[in-house]
């Protein structure tokens, strides 16, 4: 996806799960970042909304052992670590030339920084954000000019 | 709550069922539950294993510190549970694998000192900067 505003996050950094056997780094600012309310994420994370961020392809790299990869529907691909079950990253060829990565695995998780919340339909009732941040059903709704 | 509870993982390979009242319900901020699952923030309901049963595959293991357990699905890698030496003939289920999440009642927050910054949700529940107890 292209024409994201920059979500102002840092343009290096590392992730990793939770064990450390998986890991990662990037070397090109995220060019967005959402908080992610769909039933495939929540059940692939077993959490309220799954926080991604987007790493164009070829500015990313596996520093450990690659994850284990699963196709959750036909062109989705979401990976994990084998050892540990931490969730690592979503690619899918609806959204070719990026791989997105969750907040959680980050070394720093308090440096990231979404634009909005997408799959609103989605959201569970319980979980209601506080953080003021648009909220859209789809993607393409989000204004990203 | 006669009726029984049912959840499972994203593929639905490792699935689970239990009857009878939770012990507790709550959020956990804490870091090694958010790498855990990779989200910012996950929800646990707690259950006694003698009221919980596995109907799928078993989950996988992992022993993230001295006692402690973390279940996950083999196949596609959600979460599935939690277990301590601390708290014996307990496991802890994540909300977000029950078949109905929506009807999930959350009590608390636990951890709450290690809750992200940039994470805000709007409730009044009670919020401990550790365990709880």
């Amino acid at each position: 996806m292209t024409g994201h505003p920059d979500p102002g996050m840092p343009e290096t950094g590392e992730g990793r799960c939770l064990c450390g056997a998986v890991s990662y780094a990037w070397r090109r600012a995220p060019h967005w970042a959402s908080h992610c309310h769909c039933e495939s994420c929540r059940r692939a994370t077993s959490s309220v909304m799954a926080s991604f961020f987007a790493i164009a392809t070829g500015h990313w790299d596996w520093n450990g052992a690659a994850p284990k990869e699963f196709e959750s529907s036909p062109g989705v691909r979401r990976t994990f670590c084998d050892t540990c079950g931490s969730p690592v990253s979503f690619s899918a060829d609806h959204y070719p030339g990026e791989t997105h990565f969750y907040a959680g695995t980050m070394a720093r998780p308090e440096d990231y920084r979404a634009s909005y919340h997408v799959h609103d339909d989605e959201r569970l009732p319980w979980m209601i954000p506080g953080d003021g941040l648009t909220r859209v059903a789809r993607h393409e709704d989000y204004d990203h000019t | 709550m006669s009726a029984a509870v049912k959840g499972r993982c994203l593929c639905g390979d490792v699935a689970f069922e239990w009857s009878g009242a939770p012990v507790w319900r709550g959020h956990c901020h804490c870091e090694s539950c958010r790498r855990a699952t990779s989200a910012p923030m996950t929800s646990f309901v707690c259950v006694r294993d003698e009221d919980l049963r596995w109907t799928g595959a078993a989950p996988a293991v992992y022993a993230s510190s001295p006692g402690v357990e973390r279940l996950f699905c083999g196949a596609c890698g959600s979460p599935m549970g939690y277990r301590s030496e601390k708290r014996p003939g307990e496991t802890d289920l994540y909300a977000c694998s029950l078949t109905k999440p929506e009807d999930y009642e959350p009590a608390f927050h636990v951890f709450y000192a290690e809750k992200l910054g940039w994470l805000h949700i709007a409730d009044d529940l009670p919020k401990h900067e550790g365990g709880g107890g």
